[in-house]
């Protein structure tokens, strides 16, 4: 089959979309001339035109407030909010409007857009352009949070997204840009919610996503091989609402669970599946949950700073041993 | 040109309308009937008659904070918005929105916002959606003066300056944002200036008039519609009543209210047609029995249908994906 990047799989989902559906615009910072600070919407404004492709001035909250306008007239618009860090310039649009018009409206209109963005550390870019902002939204009913992992399963994902009625926040990992994998090239929708098992395994359960789940891969290939531990690794996929199901029946089979998320400890997703597993799984669980995450400080500019406080795969590795260990 | 009789009437039945509405709702919140917040108009019935004159089928209306007027204005039945007011399942939103949400989608009611500013970025939507579908549609954004101070009022009036967005932004100006005088909060006396910047042109009219309010806002939907872009009508007036119903507004100084209660513009349109002879005083008056019957309609309407059930709640959170209750 075959290989696109990471970019390319995105860009071609856009592509895919717009042309088959006039409904589905696109705007945001940069979008259009440049075709995206990464290049995903790369070659959309000399195809569809300026009324389809829009730049923006420097305006999330007009950017998310579009968004939600159009598509409550119908449109499917994607906004782009360059980095994830900037979309606190719009989380009233998304909170207070994008989240809640389909409930308080009485089902009288949708907001189907979908906000694309580029989250993750690893770039030392610092502050205000390596975080991952998934707990932010994850108290707020009403919104669907992707995360996808590999090249196919943005475009399948990306596609899935704009196709759904929901409001969604489209989480692209900046690091995982460039990494290569099989695309069909025909246009496929990935369905929203449901995880998948990317290597099975009998001893230990691990649940991650985006660049995080090829930290977790890499360190079960290694445990397997160095020390005969066979690790279940899960990819979540989807954020809000997560796979509960998936989770829990491997859970149920390994008795051992590392929950790895790339965001601060102390309130990120890994916190609410592990409540989930301790409500509907207890019984089958033989060590304690264990979390990787980052620590809680921010995310700081020289390397030994990010590399101290992100997780990597000897995190991991340390964290199947200790549930193994139990 | 003066407006002619017909016109004048209809103006000062749908003016009157609006006043018992609204003083039928304060009435019945100090009785205890209306959960939550009142935020009256009462006062600034001109504004809202004569900007929703030149409202037309195919455009949108997005409410301001004291909005129950204007929601009256786009020909939904009076009985609907004040169910929606008492909370009731017969109202617009089937009682989930209350009195600063009320919505009426199929008429263009795109419905109320309780974050000042958050509808102008919506509007933008709405706007940017009928430049897509190349529809004459026109989106009228009413707004208050305490909006200004909110971001979303300048990266909207941006947005709309570049995209020339068909738009109406009618800034009701009453002086005050709860206790603050515009004039403490804002640097411009006439904030129709505001738009200067972003070459969005503005115009100052006495709110209280409601033919001059009229032919403000006939320029302005007239260049909308024509493509020529947004325009603000800052109206000038006056809220009888205190920020919310049972606020005592004992920051302003008693002779203020009582010079704008004197500056009444439903006295001041009555004092026109019988000037004009366009009216007698029993001609009037059987326009404010007819008015009446539709207030006492509406009230027993209001009072008499049942309340959303539990079940409500869990609906329209998601589109195809389903909630859990207790």
């Amino acid at each position: 089959m075959r290989t696109l990047n990471f970019k390319e799989a995105l860009n071609e989902a856009l592509h895919q979309e717009m042309t088959s559906d006039s409904r589905v615009i696109v705007l945001g910072e940069d979008v259009a001339r440049m075709g995206g600070d990464f290049g995903v919407t790369m070659g959309l404004l000399d195809k569809f035109g300026r009324d389809r492709v829009r730049d923006t001035p420097l305006s999330e909250a007009a950017i998310i407030g579009a968004a939600n306008g159009a598509a409550f007239c119908g449109l499917r618009p994607v906004a782009e909010i360059m980095f994830a860090d900037f979309i606190t310039e719009c989380y009233d649009q998304l909170v207070n409007n994008s989240a809640k018009a389909r409930y308080m409206f009485n089902g009288q209109v949708m907001a189907p857009i979908v906000v694309r963005t580029s989250s993750g550390a690893g770039f030392r870019a610092a502050y205000h352009h390596s975080q991952n902002i998934e707990a932010w939204f994850l108290n707020i009913p009403g919104l669907t949070i992707v995360a996808p992992s590999t090249p196919h399963d943005a475009k399948g994902l990306l596609i899935g997204a704009i196709r759904d009625d929901n409001p969604v926040i489209f989480l692209e990992h900046k690091m995982l840009y460039g990494t290569t994998g099989e695309v069909p090239e025909e246009p496929y929708a990935l369905p929203i919610g449901v995880a998948e098992v990317k290597r099975p395994g009998t001893d230990v359960t691990i649940v991650a996503s985006m660049k995080q789940l090829h930290y977790a891969l890499a360190a079960a290939e290694r445990l397997a091989s160095e020390e005969e531990i066979s690790c279940e690794v899960i990819d979540l996929r989807t954020l809000k609402p997560f796979d509960k199901a998936t989770i829990l029946s491997s859970v149920k089979k390994t008795g051992r669970v590392v929950l790895v998320n790339e965001a601060p400890k102390t309130g990120s997703i890994n916190a609410e599946i592990a409540a989930v597993i301790m409500e509907e799984a207890f019984r089958d669980l033989s060590a304690p949950v264990e979390r990787v995450n980052s620590l809680d400080v921010p995310v700081g500019f020289a390397p030994v700073l990010e590399d101290y406080v992100i997780p990597g795969p000897a995190d991991i590795t340390m964290a199947v041993r200790k549930v193994i260990d139990y | 040109m003066a407006a002619d009789k017909q016109t004048l009437l209809d103006y000062y039945r749908k003016m009157v309308l609006i006043r018992r509405f609204e003083e039928t709702m304060e009435e019945h919140a100090k009785k205890g009937y209306i959960p939550g917040f009142l935020h009256l108009g009462i006062g600034q019935e001109a504004a809202q008659v004569g900007t929703m004159a030149t409202f037309a089928p195919g455009d949108y209306v997005l409410p301001d904070h004291r909005s129950h007027g204007v929601c009256l204005m786009v020909g939904t039945p009076t009985r609907e918005v004040m169910a929606e007011i008492f909370g009731k399942k017969t109202g617009t939103n089937g009682g989930r929105g209350g009195s600063m949400h009320v919505a009426d989608f199929k008429r263009g009611n795109v419905g109320n916002n309780a974050i000042q500013g958050s509808t102008m970025a919506t509007a933008c939507g709405l706007a940017l959606a009928a430049q897509v579908k190349k529809t004459k549609a026109v989106t009228f954004n009413f707004i208050g003066d305490g909006t200004v101070g909110r971001g979303e009022f300048h990266e909207s009036l941006n947005l709309a300056g570049i995209w020339k967005l068909p738009i109406v932004y009618v800034l009701v100006n009453n002086g005050y944002a709860i206790s603050t005088r515009a004039t403490d909060a804002h640097p411009l006396a006439d904030l129709a200036k505001m738009g200067c910047a972003y070459n969005v042109p503005g115009i100052t009219v006495d709110g209280n008039d409601v033919e001059a309010v009229h032919a403000a806002a006939k320029e302005a939907t007239d260049r909308a519609r024509r493509g020529e872009g947004a325009t603000i009508i800052e109206l000038k007036t006056y809220r009888w009543q205190g920020h919310f119903s049972g606020d005592p507004a004992s920051y302003r100084p008693e002779e203020e209210v009582k010079t704008w209660k004197e500056k009444c513009p439903i006295r001041r349109l009555r004092d026109t047609l019988l000037q004009r002879k366009l009216a007698d005083m029993a001609a009037l008056k059987a326009i404010e029995n007819d008015v009446e019957r539709e207030i006492q309609d509406a009230l027993k309407f209001s009072i008499d249908s049942p309340a959303p059930t539990i079940e409500d709640a869990l609906t329209f959170v998601y589109v195809g994906r389903e909630v859990t209750g207790k």
